[in-house]
């Protein structure tokens, strides 16, 4: 394998470099190169945050191109759709959190926000296999909406599981190096969740 | 407590550092004494690492009110021999400018590294502006890493080449690999420490004094001071062709690619996906200036033609291309300066690819034209995301005070005002407020006539913006022209207060300019990630320090007429405010209103890390008309739901800043528990 791509997007305070750094970690741990490039405009909370994260042996900067993402990890619907319509290959795959993120534009009339139906239309249209549902209510009725990044990524370890080039115990182990002693273990409640959710899917 | 990565003793593992992280790991292992910088993205995890593991290694680290101090303070380490740190983002270098070209001049004992982060592309900044020259400009050796590995080296061995020259060495990352994050094999951690000593001659007569009367060459002071310096300077262009962070990779064909810094790591994986039986030559180039001439020199004479990639402006391109006429006459030398890639904007690996494909001659992936349809279809959907402030900001209510009041005066003074006022920005997260929406299309107005504009959101409000501590003195020159058509206020932070304001408010109040000036004070260096400032009360590494009241400085600095606002009280703030602008506008004189809350963000961490539940105000739904003032607030947590024409508030974001129900008209936002916990008391 040269390399293989993910793309995580989402608004800001969604923990999207938290699952970034974990995804590399794993990595790391098998012996292979790591690159994570973030970009997030001036906002702290609520503006579009996407990573490129690249793994592989044969990776030097930080950016992916277009159509080159195996997978996307859309921790909000719009910039999901944002970053996939550029990023994510034919037959990529897509992990859709439903919970949309409202903006400014939206807000005072001067852009609509697309509904959840067209957003996964667009996404079959770009040929993605897509999983999609409200993880945010998953990881509220875990114990907090903030767990909704690892629950998207155990959904994604347990789609992707045959093509990751690490094991479900790699990224727990990074679970446990990245995440504050007191938060572990609803973290890894949460990705097991995830990865149950995933086995139950039926994908359409 | 958690030890930070950087901080480790385990030379040979390797760990995933950002960038900055692996310039801080770079600088232990480099044995760093003193490392100093201003908050300013993409550098700023430099020090704030630093300060994290100061303690345990020995290291002096602070945050500096500004970069000129910032390098100030390590040209006086190094000067005593210790090795010195300053770290900046592109804009900051502007600012040590004064003192970084004269200090080379004599140049100091101990090791004194630059580090600059520069962002082309503009991610987080006002302009892409390459730093490079600037150090060349001033002659010193600039080092420029591939990668995030290659960061932590450079600034390892910067130290050495500094003192083996007794001169600045200047490192010059970007964005990409700055904020990036790589794996990093970590070194030795260097706990030898420089001997701190001051001798007046040392090594030079009168070397720490430009005017001190050193002879050299027939001239005396600092001419004599420039002749040693480009002395040094020779002798660095001999080293450079013996340093390992050059080199050629050999290739099979007649072309080849000249490569610094990020170019490198694009050019590699420009190739990895280009499956051809071609091979470049590539000459990597980690100091490009100055560049190892004779081995460039040796390297062009096989090639036919040959692209230079860099990162921001074409330096090396521009060396290489003067290099070419005198060795080699018949090389082509394509890059940015030659328009064979577009010469603004982030380089990034797509034009990379598609320059590199057209030397080797083979064909990438493409979308195709079906495919680019479909994307064009589905990209008409996607609504923009203008930046935000965050939910519950008090800037949110300060600038929603200000809209307001400068309607009520211009409305009151009809006579004399045309109704445009000038709000005049600066640097920090209140900046935001001329961000504008992304999604409105503003065309270009062709009279040179004064023109009120109408917006309905806090985003629209600031006229002008550039650079920090800019607008107080923007604001004054527009008063001293004759400005007449309406108020004429200014905004800044409480960090960009101390960083740049002092000196202009000063000048405001001396030269007597009627403008009203706003500081909006946080108690933080917030946009960049809450840095402590010198309102906050802790030093970068954590230390008690006083807290500056910006009212106390201001009198002192000639401002007779101040006043403290909150803004969590929209109806005494705007009081204030009205009485400030009234002042200027009728007696000419320069007023202050300092709004005074803490950043939201840090009072919710505090209050969530001592286990308190932040509760949410909620819409009444049968109360609300639907009259959008709330939305008008520009709150991220307050939504708007078309299908049923009433607001309503995200729970997750609401933090109980009370600003939504103050703007109700008809008392419909409530808070939904009986008691509240959130940033504006519990």
């Amino acid at each position: 394998m040269r390399y293989y791509h993910i793309m995580i997007a989402g608004v800001g305070g969604q923990g999207n470099l938290l699952l970034s750094r974990i995804i590399g970690d794993a990595a790391l741990s098998k012996g292979l190169r790591v690159r994570l490039g973030e970009t997030f405009g001036a906002a702290q909370r609520g503006g579009s945050v996407h990573s490129h994260v690249r793994i592989g042996k044969e990776v030097y900067g930080p950016l992916m191109l277009e159509d080159e993402a195996d997978a996307l990890l859309a921790l909000e619907p719009l910039e999901g759709l944002r970053r996939g319509v550029q990023y994510l290959k034919e037959g990529g795959l897509a992990i859709l959190n439903t919970r949309k993120v409202s903006s400014i534009d939206v807000n005072v009339g001067v852009a609509e926000y697309p509904s959840i139906e067209e957003i996964i239309e667009s996404f079959r249209k770009l040929k993605a296999r897509i999983v999609y549902h409200d993880f945010t209510k998953i990881a509220e009725e875990i114990g907090s909406p903030r767990l909704m990044n690892v629950v998207v990524l155990g959904v994604f370890a347990g789609i992707a599981e045959r093509e990751l080039p690490f094991t479900l115990e790699d990224l727990k182990t990074a679970i446990r190096g990245r995440v504050p002693q007191r938060w572990v273990e609803l973290n890894l409640r949460a990705f097991d969740v995830g990865y149950e959710f995933s086995k139950n899917y039926i994908m359409k | 407590m958690v030890v930070h990565i950087v901080g480790l003793d385990k030379p040979g593992s390797r760990f995933l550092l950002q960038g900055n992280e692996a310039v801080a790991r770079g600088a232990l292992e480099g044995g760093v004494q003193v490392a100093t910088g201003y908050p300013g993205t993409p550098s700023s995890e430099v020090i704030e690492t630093l300060a994290e593991i100061a303690k345990d290694h020995g290291i002096y680290v602070e945050w500096s009110v500004n970069e000129k101090v910032a390098f100030d303070v390590a040209v006086g380490a190094a000067s005593v021999g210790a090795r010195a740190l300053v770290t900046a983002k592109n804009a900051g270098v502007n600012w040590y400018m004064d003192m970084f070209a004269t200090v080379v001049y004599g140049g100091l004992p101990g090791g004194l590294v630059v580090y600059a982060a520069d962002d082309p592309g503009a991610f987080y900044s006002s302009t892409e502006q390459d730093t490079r020259p600037l150090a060349r400009s001033v002659g010193v050796l600039i080092l420029e890493p591939a990668d995030q590995q290659e960061s932590k080296e450079m600034v390892r061995l910067g130290f050495d080449y500094s003192e083996k020259f007794e001169l600045p060495v200047f490192v010059r990352s970007v964005t990409r690999i700055s904020h990036s994050t790589g794996d990093v094999t970590f070194g030795e951690i260097r706990r030898e420490r420089n001997k701190v000593f001051f001798n007046r001659h040392y090594g030079l007569p009168f070397r720490y004094n430009v005017y001190g009367p050193y002879k050299y060459g027939g001239e005396v002071g600092p001419s004599a001071k420039h002749a040693w310096q480009l002395e040094r300077l020779d002798s660095i262009k001999e080293f450079v062709e013996e340093v390992p962070l050059n080199w050629v990779e050999e290739g099979n064909v007649d072309v080849g690619v000249v490569a610094s810094g990020i170019g490198y790591s694009y050019v590699k994986d420009a190739l990895a996906r280009l499956d051809s039986g071609v091979k470049l030559w590539i000459f990597k180039v980690g100091t490009p200036y100055p560049l190892p001439t004779k081995k460039l020199s040796k390297f062009l004479s096989n090639l036919r033609e040959v692209l230079v990639v860099e990162e921001g402006d074409p330096l090396v391109e521009e060396q290489v291309r003067a290099l070419s006429k005198d060795c080699c006459p018949e090389v082509k030398v394509l890059g940015r300066g030659s328009g064979t890639i577009r010469s603004f904007g982030e380089l990034g690996l797509a034009q990379v690819l598609r320059a590199v494909s057209n030397l080797v001659g083979s064909k990438y992936y493409e979308p195709s034209d079906e495919r680019r349809k479909v994307k064009a279809e589905v990209r008409k959907i996607i609504a923009p995301r203008s930046s935000m402030m965050c939910a519950g900001c008090p800037h949110l209510g300060t600038y929603w005070v200000l809209r307001f009041a400068l309607h009520k005066t211009v409305n009151k003074y009809r006579d004399r005002f045309k109704g445009a006022w000038i709000v005049n920005g600066d640097i920090g997260c209140y900046e935001m407020g001329g961000y504008g929406l992304f999604a409105k299309e503003i065309e270009p107005s062709k009279e040179k006539v004064t023109k009120r504009v109408s917006f309905d959101n806090p985003y629209e409000i600031l006229d002008t913006n550039y650079i920090m501590g800019g607008g107080i003195g923007v604001a004054q020159g527009q008063y001293h022209a004759g400005y007449s058509e309406g108020p004429i206020v200014a905004v800044a932070g409480d960090s960009t207060f101390f960083h740049a304001c002092m000196p202009a408010l000063l000048n405001a109040t001396y030269n007597k300019a009627a403008i009203t000036f706003l500081v909006l004070d946080n108690s933080w260096t917030a946009m960049t990630g809450h840095q402590p400032a010198p309102t906050t009360g802790v030093t970068a590494t954590g230390s008690p320090s006083r807290v500056y009241k910006i009212e106390e400085i201001a009198k002192a600095l000639g401002v007779d007429d101040v006043w403290v606002a909150d803004p969590y009280d929209l109806k005494s703030a705007e009081e204030s405010l009205l009485k400030a602008i009234d002042k200027t506008v009728n007696e000419n004189k320069t007023t202050l209103v300092i709004f005074r809350r803490e950043c939201a963000l840090q009072v919710v961490r505090r209050l969530t890390r001592e286990g308190k539940v932040i509760t949410h105000y909620v819409v009444d739904t049968g109360r609300c008309v639907g009259c959008r003032l709330c939305v008008q607030l520009g709150c991220p947590a307050i939504g708007w739901d078309k299908n049923a024409k009433k607001a309503f508030i995200d729970p997750t974001l609401c933090v109980s800043c009370t600003l939504c129900a103050q703007v109700c008209p008809v008392k419909a936002i409530k808070p939904s528990t009986e008691e509240v916990v959130g940033v504006k008391g519990v």
